[in-house]
């Protein structure tokens, strides 16, 4: 007969031995729970209760915040200058960490092996994006770019340098794509639209100003020339001091390679179709005029 | 408007558009844990549709009240319960003046992309031009600087030079009414100014007489060297 190790040894058999655990046999790590503060009581919390002697102070009639005595106080002395003019009319964009994404992806709540988009993120509750706000989608930050490891196909609004590099550099594909308010909305929140009974709209372009953002293959604009891309691609992993690997000999190179028209809102779907839930079907129109107003 | 056709779900083309099931996809990982198989899903909300008893408003009664007899309102009914609405899914599409409609605003307001590239080239190329015309400008002034400022020197100069003329004339003016008259006289007075009168003509005759001298001896030189 073998004889069988167990790993463990003493310690095992003490812990096998060792009664049931309750709560009578549970006690806090020292240090974890600090005992409240409680005023008015007893010797060290009683008497003034920590206000201080007489005075405003502890009558609690002390001035407003800010106040310095009759003299001007500093948020009045420096003068306005339009820092914070027009803020409430500038695009914002909600920040998604690597580190995050890599986090969502190992708890799989976001499916690498389809491409990712904002619908994916919001829907794993990865990003929480407020339309009304003035959002226009997601960016992409390099904060735990030296962890990431993941091949993707991510598409998200604005992205920077590094998220690009570190996404490309494990073998994935980034597009940085523009969503008007109407459209993000539906993104967001797909069934709800679908509940309403409406078309799937057109994708507007961006505005003249955010243009030159989209169409530059720096930060891969999805309207860019692909060869652009392609270049800038190496560029970046000679900047970045990596190899890039070659997607198109990828297992995956054919969801890696998906992506949206540009007036597209979900893959799979075109604008002009009516999805209707309760019956699962999906409504598409066969008047010349609007099949033409919609695949332009 | 022309019929619309009723399709069947494709669920297999699309990657975003997930129905009431649970969205499963397996995949292998490698992780320092060794070969894990994870599965990644996302349980989405249920959606309640509580199709027994629909309530579609009756359009020709009165006491409908108006906002449940609108176009929105049928596509709002169509997509809650489908073909049991009884609406004609043509409607849920713009009409063709509407559509009409929805081209020209969409003309105006979102201009292609082509126009737009245009006039952001446009636009840079004015600020480039602006810039380079303000360098040159820029440059051309730098070039003159030199000159200007010698120019500017040189009447510097020339000011001081004639400031300290006039009072040396001056002062030499005074010297000589102190020494004609023995007091010193204030310069305004008549007397000085008479006094200036004399010097001023005696010394025009001095210079004619030099002047007289150099004729003649301009004229006595040039006859003495031809014989």
């Amino acid at each position: 007969m073998s004889f069988v190790k167990k790993n463990g040894g003493k310690a095992f058999d003490v812990l096998q031995n060792l009664p049931r655990i309750t709560l009578a046999n549970l006690r806090p790590e020292p240090g974890a729970k600090k005992a409240e503060k409680r005023r008015g009581r007893g010797q060290h919390g009683g008497n003034r209760s920590g206000r201080g002697h007489k005075g405003e102070r502890q009558r609690g009639n002390r001035p407003r915040l800010g106040f310095e005595g009759g003299q001007t106080p500093f948020y009045l002395v420096i003068p306005k200058y339009g820092f914070n003019e027009g803020h409430s009319r500038r695009p914002q964009y909600q920040p998604l960490t690597l580190k995050r994404l890599q986090y969502l992806i190992d708890l799989g709540r976001v499916d690498p092996t389809q491409p990712i988009d904002l619908t994916q993120l919001v829907n794993a509750r990865g990003v929480t994006i407020q339309p009304l706000k003035r959002d226009y989608g997601v960016q992409l930050v390099d904060e735990g770019s030296d962890i990431f490891e993941a091949k993707i196909n991510i598409e998200v609004q604005r992205a920077s340098e590094g998220a690009i590099a570190a996404i490309e550099r494990n073998g994935g594909v980034i597009t940085t794509s523009f969503y008007d308010p109407i459209s993000l909305g539906i993104l967001i929140k797909p069934v709800p639209f679908f509940m309403r009974g409406q078309p799937i709209p057109r994708r507007m372009l961006p505005g003249e100003d955010m243009v030159p953002y989209y169409t530059s293959a720096e930060n891969r604009g999805y309207l860019a020339d692909p060869e652009e891309i392609q270049q800038a691609r190496r560029a970046l992993a000679q900047k970045y001091s990596y190899v890039l690997p070659d997607i198109s000999k990828d297992e995956l190179y054919h969801m890696l390679a998906m992506r949206k028209d540009v007036r597209q809102i979900f893959f799979g779907l075109c604008p002009g179709w009516v999805v209707n839930m309760p019956e699962k079907k999906i409504l598409k129109p066969t008047d010349e005029k609007l099949l033409e107003y919609y695949s332009s | 408007m022309a019929a619309s056709m009723l399709v069947q779900r494709t669920a297999a083309l699309c990657g975003t558009f997930k129905g009431i099931s649970v969205s499963k996809a397996v995949r292998p990982v490698n992780s320092h844990y060794g070969f894990m198989l994870q599965t990644a899903c996302y349980n989405p909300r249920p959606l309640r549709l509580d199709l027994r008893g629909p309530y579609i408003p009756d359009k020709d009664s009165i006491k409908t009240p108006e906002w449940q007899k609108t176009a929105r309102y049928d596509r709002k009914l169509f997509g809650r319960y489908g073909s049991a609405s009884h609406i004609d899914p043509a409607s849920l599409w713009p009409s063709h003046g509407e559509l009409e409609k929805i081209i020209a605003e969409e003309k105006q307001w979102h201009p292609p992309l082509e126009v737009m590239l245009k006039n952001i080239e446009a636009k840079e190329k004015e600020k480039t031009e602006k810039r380079l015309a303000k360098e040159k400008l820029i440059a051309a002034n730098m070039a003159k600087m030199p000159k200007m400022i010698e120019d500017w020197r040189r009447e510097k100069r020339e000011t001081k030079r004639k400031l300290k003329e006039e009072k040396a004339q001056k002062a030499k003016l005074l010297a000589e009414a102190r020494e004609r008259f023995g007091y010193s006289m204030d310069p305004r007075s008549p007397k000085f100014l008479e006094m200036v009168a004399e010097i001023e003509k005696e010394e025009k005759k001095k210079k004619k007489l030099l002047k007289r001298r150099v004729k003649e001896e301009q004229v006595a030189a040039p006859p003495v060297a031809q014989s």
